[in-house]
């Protein structure tokens, strides 16, 4: 997998990691076992899990995934999603 | 049955829901937003940030003063008009805080307000001052200090000063606020005046563009869909950026006041040169950002063919937000035209001032610029900046039926 970095204003280190195809299913399911289910908005096909320390978000198709950070997140939790993502 | 807290801690129960209070209304015909009372205008923390910083970075000027007024009298009245005569305080101060956070300005506690004490622990202010212009040496929430100073006195009837004094823009790990009464003479809240509304346009404008490709209605459906409240920490993270709803009336009394205390100085041209340049920054990095968002994929990417369809979908994004209910009239790679049926710059001045000498709407004129830069420009934000420039030739606070931009290439 791999990640590019996105202009967004909320948080400078704002990337989107794109996932493997096989793995999109599985990654959400982990994701959603740790933060919580996500929640679908269907006027913009997107679906989101809003953690305490970042938001993922995606289209409906689940890839790429828009990580935006909070401004407190650290580089612990950082280290934790990217466990959970498969990033190296 | 919600629990609100009195100032004194205190818990107690209120017998309905409050947010029905705070309900958006929506008008499709000149797609403003209405919440308590107030038209509102959904911006992000990027241009919320520089328009703050411009108005209180000029030298000879009270800056913080328009600032600060503003915010007071506008959250003074939004407040008082969804306060209902049976609320007893507790349930005052609880909508006072909700407000706040459900127009997506951040989470503030007032549990200990009759103690002159406020903490803030996430501010869209603060965010937007720290990604866009970095950390602050001085306390950046003078948004917050007239905010309060309004509920204060909508929910008491007191006029207060309020002063932040730690604020997260400085590395603090929450906004502190202290909250005087007496002291000073002080002078008392401005009541919002304003003349008649502006009747809505009935005749239709145009001719306007369209793109083939591109479903306006179904963007436009989106964004009014969406819910654009404040999350469990007072923000609106949307379109990869910090939204708020931000009453028009507060952008108008700042802007104008702005514009007219730099007038005092003979430096008004430059005031509104400032105003339209903070927008080009917002229509270049708050679209640049939109278009790398997860909505922006998708929905609208997949029917963009082209530049001119992306020009497009961003007007339409920028009416759903309440800008100015705008449209393509014209447009080349180098040039484009559009016309505002009921910009809330043009409308707010007449209703503010009366008719103006000269077009008012910075904001959309700046904007304008931006897109164009983002969408036909090449290289960085920065490399782009300056590439497009733009007049408007027509205002309707001058009492013209429209307003009317041209943007154009800078050879």
């Amino acid at each position: 997998m791999r990640r590019e970095k996105v202009p967004a204003c909320v948080h400078p280190e704002t990337y989107k990691y794109y996932l493997e195809r096989e793995d999109v299913m599985a990654t959400w399911h982990r994701l959603a076992e740790r933060y919580g289910q996500p929640r679908r908005h269907a006027g913009f096909r997107t679906m989101e899990i809003g953690a305490p320390r970042f938001i993922l978000r995606s289209t409906l198709l689940g890839n790429p995934i828009t990580v935006l950070r909070r401004r407190d997140c650290t580089p612990a939790d950082i280290l934790e999603l990217h466990a959970l993502l498969g990033y190296p | 049955m919600p629990h609100v807290r009195d100032p004194a801690g205190n818990t107690t129960m209120t017998h309905e829901p409050l947010e029905p209070r705070l309900a958006m209304q929506y008008e499709p015909t000149t797609y403003r937003r209405r919440v308590a009372g107030h038209d509102v205008i959904v911006h992000c923390h990027h241009y919320n940030a520089r328009v703050q910083r411009t108005t209180e970075g000029a030298r000879g000027i009270d800056g913080r003063g328009i600032l600060c007024a503003a915010a007071e009298t506008v959250f003074s009245d939004q407040l008082t008009k969804v306060l209902r005569p049976e609320d007893d305080e507790p349930t005052r101060w609880a909508l006072a805080e909700r407000l706040y956070g459900h127009l997506g300005f951040g989470r503030v506690d007032l549990a200990e307000i009759a103690d002159g004490k406020v903490s803030a622990s996430s501010s869209h202010f603060v965010e937007g001052w720290l990604a866009g212009l970095g950390q602050s040496e001085r306390n950046v929430c003078t948004f917050t200090e007239g905010f309060l100073q309004g509920v204060v006195h909508a929910v008491t009837g007191a006029s207060v000063q309020v002063r932040e004094t730690e604020c997260m823009a400085r590395g603090a790990t929450c906004c502190r606020f202290e909250v005087v009464h007496g002291g000073d003479p002080r002078r008392p809240i401005a009541p919002l005046a304003k003349g008649d509304a502006l009747p809505i346009p009935c005749e239709a404008g145009g001719p306007y563009l369209r793109s083939a490709n591109v479903d306006e209605q179904a963007i436009i459906d989106a964004v009014v869909g969406m819910p654009m409240v404040g999350d469990e920490f007072g923000l609106i993270p949307a379109f990869s950026v910090y939204l708020a709803n931000m009453p028009g009336d507060f952008y108008n009394q700042i802007c104008i006041g702005f514009v007219e205390a730099m007038r005092a100085l003979g430096r008004d041209k430059a005031a509104m040169r400032l105003l339209i340049s903070d927008a080009e920054h917002c229509g270049m990095n708050t679209f640049r950002g939109i278009m790398h968002s997860p909505e922006w994929d998708g929905l609208i990417a997949p029917m963009v063919q082209g530049r001119a369809d992306a020009l497009h979908a961003i007007i339409a994004i920028s009416n759903a937000l309440g800008w100015g209910d705008w449209h393509v009239t014209a447009h080349t790679p180098k040039t484009l035209a559009l016309e505002s049926r009921y910009g809330y710059e043009a409308v707010g001045y007449r209703e503010h001032r009366g008719q103006a000498h000269s077009p008012q709407c910075a904001m959309l004129t700046g904007v304008a610029v931006g897109v164009m830069a983002l969408v036909h420009g090449e290289g960085t934000v920065e490399e782009r900046f300056g590439t497009f420039a733009s007049s408007e030739e027509r205002c309707i606070s001058c009492g013209d039926s429209s307003c009317n931009f041209n943007v154009e290439r800078v050879e």
